[in-house]
């Protein structure tokens, strides 16, 4: 047993906590819970996909008449920062798993980093373009929309995993009870692949 | 200058994707054999993550490109 392992909370005495039969129980029924809200946020993300899929395929042709041209350069390092937190927010659970309790705490914050980073380049994406789009137009309507409604997801995961690191901090989770670090993990790297969505049909396509 | 940055840009973004793939590939590799709902649903993200991080990495090239970008 390692030293951070000791020194987290969750043992009690030098040994871990058993989880109880309820949290047993109702484990499977909080993460297909979860998994549900995930479908029901993919709907929302669909839905708006296939309405900018439509309206480019339908309309004047792309890109509309007059509209900057996005930087790929910027938008492929940005993209690579968020899959990049990922691996981060993944590299964490592991730890967790392991009872490094220090080692995870370091790679949420790394994970919250790399999401405030990525945020930011948006915001940079956001000013190179604003002045040649503004917000007029469909085209533009359906890149802000669709940026701007992932950009919030990021945000509230960066709340997210804020609020259960100070909570796994706290001791509120142990090494046997943790399906709330499980479902941020599984939230950050539903932001992620929306986001291979989002670099694909704005970027690629 | 905006030649350089953009320069700069694309080799980071070559450099991290692969790192992320690598990571993502040895991610799914360890969890290949779990079981559980939730550890589908992780592979699941793992292999789109690795999906996401070749794309990134194309893009940075300028293999991939689409129609309004610079």
């Amino acid at each position: 047993m390692t030293t951070a392992a000791v020194t987290h909370p969750g043992l009690v005495g030098g040994h871990a906590e058993q989880p109880d039969q309820l949290y047993v129980e109702t484990r499977e029924l909080r993460v297909q819970g979860f998994l549900l809200f995930m479908v029901s946020d993919l709907v929302l993300f669909s839905s708006f996909i296939f309405a900018y899929l439509y309206l480019r395929n339908t309309g004047q042709g792309w890109p509309p008449p007059g509209a900057p041209k996005l930087d790929i350069a910027l938008a492929a390092l940005n993209s690579i920062v968020l899959f990049g937190s990922g691996a981060t927010m993944h590299f964490a659970l592991e730890n967790w798993k392991h009872e490094h309790f220090i080692k995870f705490a370091n790679w949420v914050m790394v994970t919250i980093v790399l999401g405030a980073l990525f945020l930011s380049g948006q915001v940079i994406e956001y000013v190179k373009i604003a002045a040649g789009w503004g917000s007029s137009g469909i085209f533009g309507a359906g890149f802000y929309t669709l940026t701007g409604m992932h950009g919030f997801h990021v945000f509230c995961g960066i709340i997210f995993l804020t609020i259960l690191l100070m909570q796994a901090t706290a001791g509120k989770y142990t090494f046997q009870k943790y399906t709330g670090l499980t479902l941020g993990t599984l939230y950050w790297h539903f932001v992620d692949v929306i986001w291979v969505v989002l670099f694909s049909i704005f970027y690629l396509y | 200058m905006n030649a350089t940055l953009a320069h700069v840009e694309r080799i980071l973004a070559v450099f991290v994707g692969i790192t992320v793939l690598l990571v993502a590939l040895i991610a799914l590799r360890n969890d290949w054999k779990s079981t559980g709902l939730e550890n589908q649903v992780f592979k699941l993200m793992l292999s789109l993550l690795g999906l996401g991080a070749i794309l990134g990495m194309l893009a940075a090239l300028g293999v991939l490109a689409g129609k309004g970008v610079e």
